[in-house]
């Protein structure tokens, strides 16, 4: 699991039918010093996160298995919205 | 998933039999610099994935890597790392 931002929505119309129905964000992980890898992800969300929110993000596909089926290609999902993150001095990135 | 950008397609002589009949697509994944930009520029390092929704080049697409990727043929067994599971027709970032 890792924490990331929400930086937009996606729409797809093409897709597996497992994934019918689902809401579909565009993530952007966070790093412990704040830095962020170059590519974003697309993650599967069920909690309503909400755009520029902070988001806890399994990569465990079970969770979309017991949701989807278990042919769902789903992995990963928005497990938790985060309302804070406490961090020592030096990793400190807010 | 990661997204990608379809670059073009592989095909295989001989094939592991799980994969005959299968279409493989080679997907540039796309950084966030250039998803904001919205250039249809990818950035990323190229792979191969399967895909059955029929991705042209140029369109975009979320692919889901790792043991998930074969969820879509279970029960049967295949080695898939890589699935692409939906086209993207629009993205909105938040700026």
């Amino acid at each position: 699991m890792f924490l990331a931002r929400i930086e937009g929505t996606a729409v797809s119309v093409v897709k597996h039918p497992s994934l019918e129905g689902c809401r579909l964000l565009v993530a952007q992980r966070i790093e412990a010093d704040g830095s962020a890898p170059s590519e974003p992800i697309a993650v599967i969300d069920w909690l309503g996160a909400g755009l520029g929110s902070t988001v806890l993000v399994s990569t465990d596909g079970d969770i979309a298995r017991a949701r989807l089926g278990n042919n769902t290609p789903a992995r990963m999902v928005v497990a938790g919205i985060v309302d804070q993150v406490q961090q020592s001095e030096s990793g400190r990135r807010e | 998933m990661r997204m990608g950008i379809v670059r073009g397609h592989v095909t295989l002589n001989l094939a592991v039999p799980s994969f005959h009949g299968r279409r493989l697509v080679v997907i540039e994944p796309v950084t966030m610099e250039n998803l904001r930009a919205g250039n249809g520029k990818g950035g990323g390092k190229a792979l191969v994935a399967i895909d059955q929704l029929g991705a042209a080049e140029g369109q975009m697409v979320a692919f889901t890597e790792g043991r998930e990727a074969s969820n879509p043929f279970w029960p049967d067994a295949v080695p898939v790392d890589a699935y692409c599971s939906l086209i993207v027709d629009s993205i909105d970032i938040h700026r």
